[in-house]
């Protein structure tokens, strides 16, 4: 139970900015807790961490295999999988009675796409741990993708189709990432042909299921109040009722991104104006020198806070938006995008993007402060704890660094890397692949209400939102 | 070949879910109870510390990754706003980020006077705008003399300083947030830097300077124009709270309304903190790997002696009864929405529990009643929800929200709302329907336990809002007490036509009323 007192006041201690400078920290102790690394019968991997705090069990899957690694005729079915392994029944069990059960056993289960990966998590109080998993397998292995509940994902998917013009946030990100991306999966966005019954029916959607969810392409992570003696005949049971895969799957294309910059601009009567500014950024995740310097040169940018560049001179400096922020994404095995984003009144458009460009030839044109990179560095180093907040975070990084391909102590790599950067290698990357002049930059915006005609920044193409009305 | 046998593990759940349905797997077993056992919540080992100057402290040491979250809570927001200055809770969120007398200046006493110029030249704006016939380009020289001056401060100004010492520390998430009711601040810290939060956080409240005011009042435009202005389900949320709530303040938006926000003042947004956001007024929960003794021993120390403020005027307005359906419209090129709201009591009224309980059973999950008919049975909706509204200590709205799904109107989804609304004004749900909801709660007490930083602010909000931070432990017990019957009541109580207000979304040509 907790205890209560009253304190007597003191004099007035000393505060603020020298004695905030002036505090002296003892050195944070901290062993990370160790996850062990098991392999099934069936050869999955699984990682697991034992924590007796609380009475749950969280167990994650991650399947490697996406729309990205498919046909766009698959597209639809790829991203209907998991909302359909939810709603959809299984071979056993009606949609009502799958309903039933996760409610009653109050279990929760999420499942969910990225464009190269499919992922499942289970949380369930330990005492139904049993009945949870063989649940979940059921679910995974057995769907029944029940054709009342495809034709409801697919009437609520349509309905989004004709709502994604209504959040210009929204709208913008998904029109840039078509014009940079073209007909690579980044750039797709669900359309009413996807979605038509053919491409959803159950025999397109149990190939999709069968290319996908098999043991072959699965990693797991157990995080909770179970001992691996407990878990392991539970997971292997859940490995043997997964079909074989049905076929390899390949390896992820490299986009071929828009190389050429250019203005492109989507009018819209809108008070506040987005805009989406970026190139190709040349880096992927390895472990060298301009990956590291990337990453301090983002955070000095863009992405470190109040204290980068944008954030500082677009917003605290010159009131023009509530946020600006840089991207400088780094994929494993190809290179990823390098940009900008913001949102800014209609009358401070034209302004807010020259300044976004000027402060990145900035960094072309001279090495920051050797105060900036040591704060984003501190920031890093100094915050490494919190890559171990949570149990089931460390157990994610695993799983994470596995299907990537990266090794295992990546994150201590990632520290040592990352300490090395100095201001010269931050100019450097920014000279050898970041170019404001040859940045594609989208507006979404009304260019009547402009601070200047929107040419000034080049040749504008006005460009065209597919199914907008 | 695989089985395709039902595990006898989930026969009971399913015998209990379906009765009518033959059981196949053998003789009918008992319904089990509530599927959770969770922890003995108020045994949580806090520490509570209440300051000379009024300023309430709880600690909740937790072992684990050593990081500790901390939260101050002022249970104060839009509400305890006059009208005419809606949004100064929230600019004061903003600028109590701007430094100190220290932090965030290279010279203060370089600053101040500056700053005082600003002032009056904003107060000569004001004045200006009130004439009949305002002289703009008189207006537009006083703006730019603003933004000069802003700019020969800006040479004193360490900008975002004191973000800048907490990331340097490692600390992460260092943010705020403004309610109809509360204004809290937090962040998280390695828990070997905990002193840095102390030192800083009594430096700012008790030294703030609101510098970069008028820049950070055209920030705060542009917040409002992002999440309000261009967003279709804000722009009806904001109009059906104002339909509903004509004289409460519960009717006017968090983050102000455009022209108010435009006219806030430096003075104004000081003098408001300075009368309110005294320590008497404030919580500090501090949840994580800490040594509580130490930590009580900093708060002392750091905070005992900030000064008092005064205890904000409490809210006296009552929306008077309504007498009547009220219907409002938005125009916007977007798709349609709706929302219908009925006024319904405070958190703290005896029918809360059982409000939201219903809110559970009308929309909360695949098999909850107005989900299934719309989404489900009806297929006339993409989504809904449901919710008690803005506010949690006066008065508020019960609200559906629900996107049609085309070629469904919006009066195509009232009329399956108000039917299910009526068929359980003729029956009360079913105890299997309540018994899945409490289920469902026993579970989430367990789960709300993963996060400190979560615990953090729950236990601040309680502890400010209600004087008690076991009240957010307590909440879930009188959930758990709800009987079909009392869903029954309050639903034939509160859910009638003269007591709602319907805002629905229409394109521009295409609304209902000519």
């Amino acid at each position: 139970m907790g205890s209560c007192s009253v304190a007597l006041a003191q004099e007035s201690p000393a505060v603020g900015r020298e004695a905030a400078l002036a505090l002296r920290f003892r050195d944070l102790e901290f062993v990370p807790p160790e996850v062990q690394k098991h392999t099934l019968q069936s050869g999955v991997t699984v990682f697991h961490v034992v924590d007796p705090s609380l009475p749950l069990v969280a167990i994650h899957a991650r399947f490697r295999g996406g729309y990205a690694l498919l046909p766009r005729e698959s597209y639809a079915a790829a991203m209907a999988l998991p909302g359909l392994l939810r709603s959809g029944g299984t071979a056993g069990l009606s949609p009502d009675s799958v309903d039933h059960l996760l409610d009653f056993y109050a279990i929760q289960l999420t499942l969910g796409a990225a464009g190269e990966s499919t992922f499942s998590s289970l949380n369930t109080l330990t005492k139904h741990l049993e009945e949870a998993v063989e649940l979940w397998a059921e679910i995974l292995a057995r769907p029944r993708f029940d054709s009342l509940e495809v034709e409801i994902w697919r009437g609520r998917q349509m309905e989004d189709v004709r709502r994604r013009k209504d959040d210009p946030t929204r709208l913008a990100f998904s029109e840039f990432n078509r014009i940079m991306f073209g007909d690579h999966p980044t750039g797709w966005e669900m359309a009413m042909e996807d979605l038509s019954p053919q491409r959803l029916s159950s025999p397109a959607l149990a190939e999709v299921h069968g290319r996908i969810l098999c043991p072959d392409n699965l990693i797991l992570g157990v995080v909770g109040d179970v001992p691996w003696e407990r878990m392991d005949p539970l997971l292997e049971r859940l490995a043997e009722q997964l079909p074989t895969c049905s076929g390899p799957l390949p390896e992820p294309l490299a986009p071929r991104m828009r190389e050429e910059g250019g203005v492109y601009l989507i009018p819209r009567k809108l008070t506040q104006s987005t805009v989406v500014l970026a190139q190709p950024g040349g880096i992927s995740q390895t472990p060298d020198p301009d990956y590291f310097a990337s990453r301090i040169g983002n955070a000095i940018l863009g992405a470190g806070g109040f204290s980068s560049r944008l954030l500082s001179r677009v917003r605290t400096e010159k009131g023009y938006a509530y946020s600006a922020s840089s991207v400088w994404t780094t994929p494993a095995g190809y290179e990823g995008i390098v940009g900008a984003v913001t949102q800014t009144r209609a009358g401070t458009t034209i302004a807010a993007v020259q300044l976004i460009l000027d402060i990145m030839e900035e960094l072309r044109n001279a090495p920051p402060a050797r105060a900036e990179v040591d704060q984003a560095v501190a920031q890093i180093v100094n915050g490494f704890v919190f890559n171990f907040q949570d149990l089931t975070q460390i157990v994610a990084q695993q799983m994470f660094y596995l299907a990537q391909g990266l090794p295992e102590d990546w994150l201590s790599i990632y520290l040592r890397g990352i300490q090395q950067v100095e201001p010269a290698a931050v100019l450097r990357v920014f000279r050898q692949y970041v170019d404001p002049r040859n940045m594609v930059i989208l507006i979404l915006g009304d260019p009547e209400a402009f601070d200047l005609p929107p040419e000034v920044l080049g040749e504008v193409r006005i460009w065209q939102v597919e199914g907008a009305g | 070949m695989l089985s395709q046998l039902l595990p006898l593990l989930w026969t009971a759940a399913l015998a209990a879910a379906f009765p009518g349905v033959p059981d196949l797997w053998g003789a009918p077993q008992s319904v089990p109870g509530p599927a959770a056992t969770p922890q003995s919540v108020p045994d949580l080992p806090v520490r509570e510390l209440t300051l000379q100057n009024g300023l309430r402290v709880l600690v909740l040491p937790r072992p684990g990754a050593p990081i500790a979250s901390f939260v101050i809570h002022f249970p104060l927001g839009s509400v305890n706003e006059a009208p005419g200055s809606t949004g100064i809770s929230h600019l004061l969120e903003h600028l109590l980020f701007k430094g100190t007398t220290t932090v965030g200046t290279r010279f203060y006493e370089g600053e101040r006077p500056l700053l005082r110029e600003m002032d009056a030249l904003h107060d000569s704006i004001l004045r200006a705008g009130e004439a009949p016939s305002p002289d703009t380009a008189r207006i537009a020289g006083l703006r730019a003399r603003i933004r000069e001056l802003e700019d020969k401060a800006a040479a004193y100004v360490a900008r975002n300083e004191l973000e800048e010492i907490y990331s340097r520390s490692g600390a992460r998430g260092l943010n705020a947030v403004t309610t109809v009711e509360s204004t809290a601040y937090f962040v998280e810290i390695p828990s070997n830097r905990a002193e840095l939060w102390f030192v800083l956080e009594a430096d700012r409240f008790r030294n703030p300077v609101f510098r970069e005011f008028y820049t950070e009042r055209d920030v705060v435009a542009e917040e409002r124009r992002l999440r309000m202005e261009d967003n279709p389900g804000s722009l009806l949320y904001e109009a059906h709270l104002a339909a509903a709530f004509q004289i409460h303040p519960y009717g006017a938006p968090v983050i102000g309304h455009m022209e108010d926000i435009e006219r806030l003042s430096r003075p104004e947004v000081e003098t408001h903190f300075r009368r309110f956001y005294g320590p008497n007024n404030g919580v500090v929960a501090i949840v994580g790997d800490v040594d509580p003794h130490q930590i009580l021993r900093w708060a002392e120390e750091y905070l005992g002696s900030i000064p008092p403020g005064e205890e904000p005027p409490p809210v006296r307005t009552r929306e008077p009864e309504q007498r009547g359906e009220r219907r409002v419209e938005v125009e916007h090129d977007a798709e349609p929405i709706l929302r219908v709201g009925w006024r319904v009591p405070s958190s703290r009224h005896e029918d809360a529990p059982a409000l939201r309980v219903l809110a559970y059973l009308l929309t909360g999950g695949r098999s909850s009643r107005i989900h299934r008919r719309l989404v489900q049975e009806d297929r006339i909706a993409s989504t809904v929800t449901s919710a008690v509204e803005p506010g949690q200590l006066h008065p508020g709205l019960f609200v559906v929200e629900a996107y049609p799904l085309a070629p469904a109107s919006t009066r195509d989804l009232e009329a399956a709302i108000y039917e299910e609304l009526e068929r359980l004004k003729e029956s009360p749900p079913e105890d299997s329907e309540l018994q899945r909801i409490r289920n469902q709660l026993e579970a989430s007490e367990v789960r709300r336990l993963r996060s400190n930083f979560g615990l953090a602010f729950q236990m601040a909000e309680s502890e400010s809002l209600y004087g008690d931070w076991r009240a957010t432990f307590d909440w879930p017990r009188r959930l758990q007490e709800v009987t079909p019957e009392d869903v029954q009541r309050v639903v034939k109580l509160y859910f009638h036509r003269r007591n709602r207000t319907v805002a629905t979304l229409v394109k521009p040509g295409e609304g209902l009323t000519p």
